[in-house]
């Protein structure tokens, strides 16, 4: 059920984690579609159990944010033409995790 | 009532995009989506600056939407086609309160928004140019609408659906996680409430799912067909949603959905909170 239709799964530029200051729980990142920013999708977050917590439209840049709280989530990207992503980050408070994902160009 | 009666979809759109007597309307708490594209001919509602009242927590009033609605050049007879992101929360809202105000012919376009991006169907910038009209609403009809004494009346006695997420119910969010966390005093559910996200009633794509899957969904949650019901969520965006697939899909009679919601509910002095996953 990987989204990285590229293969290998593992996440495109990897996942950062930075401090923030607002002691949310913050997961934010980016989508792109053959290099370029995916700026028509969506990105939802999954819990631990696979239910639906929260969706966003990506943003002209591919950009997302989600205020979660700390655990294990899914972000899974819906993109024109039934191009998906997905990677599992965690989350923790005070803390930003960036995720980049990429999917197949629409 | 069957699903062509109160859903349209994206074909339908296409093929009666300016039609006399058709007002295509944009409903979102974040009109930018509209101001960067919309689809052709659609007119816009901001969910906040038009549908609540600016000083009191409460809807417009009835000279309000009468107003609101004269100035978008919508008419009493008019076919309105309400649709928006966020898989059609406040579309949904929209026409539940396109409904409390007595409208009576509104159907909302399945998908929304994101099933036509998705579908990667034309969006436009110019804005509709629709000549005044003289909208005539009626007095609020409450018998879909649950205000909070009712609510805390209810509790043991009627279906109560809390459709917030899994983890807004057990009480370790307070808010969608695209919010930041904050609004209620507390986090939790109102006691009985059984717990079916908005979300199970959808596809990934936004559509709502058949008739069969929803029945089997409400009724697989412990949702007693036989009682009168109310939804809730946090706002009453997503509650709205869940009240449209119980009301106006299924056919269910006596669904209200509480529009004071959690940030209500959970700022309330003196009424019981459960916490903990749902049952």
């Amino acid at each position: 059920m990987s989204g990285d239709p590229q293969g290998c799964g593992a996440p495109a530029g990897g996942v950062a984690v930075t401090e923030n200051s607002s002691g949310e729980a913050i997961i934010e990142g980016t989508v792109t579609g053959d290099g370029a920013p995916a700026s028509v999708g969506y990105a939802r977050l999954l819990n631990e159990g696979g239910e639906f917590v929260a969706e966003v439209p990506l943003g002209p840049d591919g950009g997302f944010r989600f205020f979660a709280a700390p655990g294990t989530w899914t972000v899974r990207v819906l993109a024109p033409r039934g191009a998906r992503a997905e990677e599992t980050v965690t989350a923790d408070r005070g803390h930003t995790t960036t995720v980049a994902l990429s999917v197949a160009a629409p | 009532m069957s699903r062509s009666d109160v859903l349209v979809d994206a074909d339908w759109v296409e093929a009666h995009l300016g039609d006399p007597g058709v007002v295509l309307v944009e409903v979102d708490e974040d009109t930018t989506a509209y101001d960067k594209g919309h689809i052709a001919s659609a007119v816009k509602i901001d969910w906040r600056k038009d549908l609540q009242d600016p000083v009191r927590r409460d809807f417009v009033d009835k000279a309000g939407f009468e107003e609101l609605l004269s100035a978008r050049g919508i008419s009493n007879d008019d076919l309105v086609v309400l649709y928006g992101g966020n898989n059609n929360w406040f579309a949904a809202y929209a026409y539940w309160y396109f409904r409390i105000y007595g409208h009576a012919n509104v159907k909302l376009l399945d998908g929304g928004r994101k099933r036509w991006e998705l579908d990667s169907r034309d969006l436009v910038t110019e804005i509709p140019d629709r000549p005044r009209t003289s909208y005539q609403a009626t007095e609020q009809d409450t018998s879909i609408r649950a205000f909070r004494d009712e609510v805390v009346a209810a509790i043991g006695q009627r279906n109560l659906v809390d459709v917030r997420s899994p983890d807004e119910f057990s009480g370790k969010l307070l808010a969608p996680a695209h919010l930041p966390q904050e609004q209620a005093q507390r986090a939790g559910h109102i006691p009985t409430a059984r717990n079916v996200p908005w979300s199970r009633a959808a596809n990934d794509d936004g559509t709502f799912k058949s008739d069969d899957d929803l029945q089997a969904l409400y009724g697989g949650a412990g949702l007693d067909f036989g009682k009168d019901t109310i939804a809730y969520c946090r706002i009453g965006e997503r509650s709205a949603h869940t009240w449209f697939v119980l009301h106006e899909l299924l056919g269910q009679a006596n669904v209200k959905n509480y529009d004071g919601s959690w940030t209500e509910y959970g700022s309330l002095v003196g009424v019981p909170i459960e916490l903990g996953a749902g049952r």
